[in-house]
């Protein structure tokens, strides 16, 4: 009833004067409970207990709502989402792999949008992996899915140091072999070891990601430049056997990849999901 | 009693609109559904949801709204209701989070209860008092609000910190460069002014068309920019399941965020059953529709109930819809509950081309919405009366400045007042005749109003005196009282007072109290 009323008349106060007299009486109010429940807002509480609460402040429920968005994406980023990917099939692990593309990278971006600042940010390289990496379509800056996952990365960079790239951020670049990777050869390695997991035609089967086809990453994403994804392939797979590929061959085998058939980049192909969409439409 | 409670549960047939005009009743449903979808999108934009939320509540909302009403009223995603639950929960968790969502969802099920219980007390006679004057006020401001919140979406502002509407216009025109994203400017002016053109000559479809057009102007910036470049915000994949089953989370967890929300609930639901009872009134004026207000009450209790079992929010009557409705001359339920229907199979089936809708289309037909709800005409009416003038102007300020809710709760409290006013004065007409003075009274004699009475038969004390109290239909002790005890200070020997009644129920009623009192009485039927 309290916090009520204060919500009631200071709900439309400028936030100067909003700000000190929420977190006196309505932080109090709404910590509550946490009390009760034990000490929360010293330590990080790890993602898995958070998860099995259903009192969580607005910053712990943002959270928890974007480490469902980047491990369930086809349900909780959905609307903006194109293909079968999920933001965990390239960030490993949930974004918590050393080279397996970490999202603990909150202090590499500039905090505060700059005033017209639409281009720089956490919240753009979130948009671009929608647009890119699964072929979606790009949120606005403010949509919930990109504060909580926001919220989630800055909540995973706890404790890195602002400025100081984490440890083993991105992918490992890869030494130059003095070869030009050959998809020749890689096309036997991929039908080799990897056509088990990703389907001979690269389409995926159950529970695994595909790597090529019109439910891939298109040719906008990061993945399809060759030396990246061979960085990505060579630390990280295959699954379980990872660093088991020569330099060479997952330069191979990403060449092979990237050569294949896959949704185009959207900055070209302006209305090429319009018309996927009305053909689609039709065909039925 | 409990038969009537009994007779309020039991679902609308077929048989009991007699004659109903098929053709009709469907055609106004398709044009409902297509009403109502970009309304579910942005309320639920307003509520803090994803839109998939908002097609929902279109859908089941307004099914169960009309399944147990009785009038041709169109249920649904509400403006009000709708800003009021984005207020409520937005302090308990993120917007649009899993959370959020549960969070929206006990909420609709404590509206959905209190409603029940105000139906149960038989409560929804009591929203006939709410002044015509103060529901201008809300619905003004409300439109005022909407259209300011529809400014985000056509200037592709982000929501970050405009949250004082002078704010936000401040920053659009000192930054305007900056802010303004000119492709989301381009589709919003566009539907806007299409849907401006289109209401002066087919008001009807003016929000359809509206909004084609701004589709239309979406693509066609489309084909030449992509939409990376231009940073259009689009509608984005509506991940629609014909059976949405969910439900209000339960347990003591939720108790304490429960008891927070309690007040926000309680307004809702008394917003909600407010707005639906205004809508029922006019069409009990307009129509000759068989319409029972305490069934309708059921009706919006019984649909916010079950609304987050079908992943909907609470929703209520929706003024501009059942207008329309109106003119297209549906006269029951069958129109709401057809047009759910027909919403789920239009997105469904045009699910994949909406994607592609721009939101500054949606925010345009927002602001023709909003737009709509400013009456002038309406406002223009409330100068004549200083009353009602103030009341319009009070809610209306305190909404625009306030905020919604604090405005709401002025509202009723005017409302209130302003019965209790004018129910409490009295019209006194003085008329000096032959020998004696006659009073006329209108309006009820009780404790509230007696005091003028005194006052004025004090000043006549030394003439013959004669009450008219032929229009009074309600009278109290405290009036007897008072009328007793002013006769003991007059001089009985020189002066007469007689009093004249409108029946014989009051007659014997006054004379049982005014016992031994000189006092005459002139029949109620006599004619002089
Ligand atoms: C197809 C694989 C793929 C998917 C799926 C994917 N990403 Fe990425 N993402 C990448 C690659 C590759 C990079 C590195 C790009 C670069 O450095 O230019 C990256 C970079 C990022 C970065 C910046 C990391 C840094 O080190 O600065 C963020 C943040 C990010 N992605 C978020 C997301 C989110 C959120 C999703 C899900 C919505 C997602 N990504 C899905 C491949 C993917
Ligand atoms: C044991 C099965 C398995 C094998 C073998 C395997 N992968 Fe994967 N791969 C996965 C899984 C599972 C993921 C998604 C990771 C996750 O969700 O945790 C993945 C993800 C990927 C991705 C990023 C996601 C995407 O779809 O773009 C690439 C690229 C990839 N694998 C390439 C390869 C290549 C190249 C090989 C062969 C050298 C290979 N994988 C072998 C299981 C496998």
């Amino acid at each position: 009833m309290v916090d009520w009323l204060i919500r009631l008349f200071f709900n439309n106060c400028p936030d100067s004067l909003k700000k000190p007299f929420k977190r006196r009486f309505g932080l109090l109010l709404l910590l509550l409970p946490l009390f009760i429940a034990g000490p929360v807002q010293s330590e990080q509480l790890p993602i898995e207990s958070l998860l099995q609460r259903s009192y969580l402040d607005d910053y712990y429920s943002n959270v928890v709502y974007g480490y469902r968005i980047v491990t369930e994406t086809e349900k909780y980023g959905a609307r903006y989402t194109g293909n079968n990917l999920r933001c965990s099939n390239c960030h490993l692990n949930a974004g918590r792999k050393e080279n397996g593309l970490p999202l603990n990278v909150a202090g590499m971006y500039p905090k505060w949008r700059s005033k017209n600042g639409r281009r720089n940010g956490i919240g753009l390289r979130i948009r671009e992996c929608f647009v890119y990496s699964l072929n979606g379509i790009m949120p606005p800056e403010d949509a919930p899915e990109v504060m909580a996952v926001a919220a989630y990365i800055s909540y995973l960079s706890h404790g890195e140091t602002i400025g100081k790239a984490p440890a083993g951020r991105g992918v490992p670049t890869l030494p130059d072999t003095g070869y030009d990777p050959n998809p020749a050869s890689g096309k036997a390695i991929y039908d080799q070891t990897c056509a088990a997991c990703h389907g001979s035609n690269g389409q995926g089967i159950a529970h695994m990601p595909p790597l090529w086809g019109m439910n891939a990453y298109n040719e906008g994403a990061g993945m399809a430049s060759v030396h990246r994804a061979a960085g990505f392939i060579w630390a990280n797979m295959p699954l379980g056997q990872e660093r088991t590929l020569s330099h060479q061959q997952a330069l191979d085998v990403s060449a092979y990849i990237n050569m294949q058939i896959r949704p185009g980049d959207p900055r070209e192909y302006k209305l090429l999901k319009l018309f996927e969409t009305v053909s689609w439409f039709f065909d039925r | 009693m409990a038969l009537n409670l009994l007779a309020d549960i039991s679902p609308w047939l077929p048989s009991h609109s007699s004659d109903v005009n098929i053709r009709r009743e469907l055609f106004a449903a398709l044009i409902g559904a297509i009403l109502v979808i970009p309304q579910g999108i942005t309320f639920a934009y307003l509520a803090g949801l994803p839109p998939e939320y908002g097609i929902y509540t279109a859908i089941f909302v307004t099914l169960f709204a009309s399944l147990f009403g009785t009038s041709s009223m169109l249920g649904g995603p509400n403006t009000a209701v709708a800003i009021l639950i984005g207020i409520a929960v937005a302090p308990f968790a993120g917007r649009g989070s899993p959370l959020y969502i549960e969070y929206v969802l006990l909420l609709s099920f404590m509206v959905g209860l209190i409603q029940l219980t105000i139906w149960l007390l038989r409560g929804g006679r009591f929203f006939m008092y709410l002044s015509p004057a103060a529901i201008t006020g809300i619905t003004t401001g409300v439109g005022f609000i909407l259209i300011l919140s529809s400014l985000d979406g056509i200037f592709g502002l982000s929501s970050s910190d405009t949250h004082f509407f002078y704010h936000k216009l401040y920053f659009l025109f000192d930054d305007a460069e900056n802010l303004v994203n000119p492709f989301s400017f381009t589709v919003g002016a566009t539907t806007v002014v299409a849907g401006m053109i289109a209401r002066h000559y087919i008001a009807r479809y003016a929000i359809l068309i509206a909004i084609t057009v701004g589709y239309l102007c979406g693509l066609l910036l489309m084909s030449y920019y992509s939409q990376v470049e231009m940073e259009l915000e689009l509608l984005g994949h509506l991940p629609i399941n014909p059976l949405p089953f969910s439900h209000p989370p339960m347990g003591t967890d939720y108790l304490i965020t429960g008891l927070a929300m309690l007040p926000d609930a309680l307004i809702i639901a008394l917003i909600g059953l407010a707005q639906s009872m205004v809508i029922v009134k006019q069409l009990r004026n307009d129509t000759d529709q068989p319409i029972q207000p305490d069934k309708e009450v059921f009706a919006q209790g019984i649909a916010n109930f079950m609304a987050p079992f079908f992943s909907s929010f609470a929703g209520s009557g929706s003024f501009n819809r059942t207008q329309v409705n109106q003119s297209m001359r549906a006269e029951t339920p069958l129109t709401g509950i057809v047009s759910a229907g027909i919403v789920l199979v239009f997105i469904l089936l045009l699910g994949p081309v909406l994607t592609y809708l721009p939101m500054p289309a949606i925010s345009g037909t927002l602001m023709l919405v909003g737009i709509g709800m400013i009456k002038s005409d309406e406002i223009k009416r409330l100068f004549n009366w200083r009353g009602e003038l103030a009341v319009f102007a009070t809610t209306l300020f305190c909404i625009v400045f306030l905020g919604l809710q604090t405005g709401l709760v002025v509202a009723l409290i005017l409302s209130v007042l302003l019965f209790v006013i004018s129910a409490s004065s009295l019209e006194l007409i003085v008329e000096r005749e032959a020998v004696s003075v006659k009073i006329r009274v209108e309006g009820h004699l009780f404790y509230a109003s007696i005091d003028q009475l005194s006052q004025i038969l004090k000043k006549h004390r030394q003439e013959n005196v004669i009450l008219d109290l032929s229009v009074v239909t309600y009278l109290d002790l405290s009036a007897t009282e008072a009328i007793t005890r002013e006769l003991a200070k007059r001089d009985i020997e020189s002066t007469f007072f007689a009093v004249k009644l409108s029946s014989e129920r009051l007659q014997n009623q006054f004379e049982t109290r005014m016992a031994d009192q000189p006092v005459q009485f002139i029949q109620y039927n006599h004619t002089y």
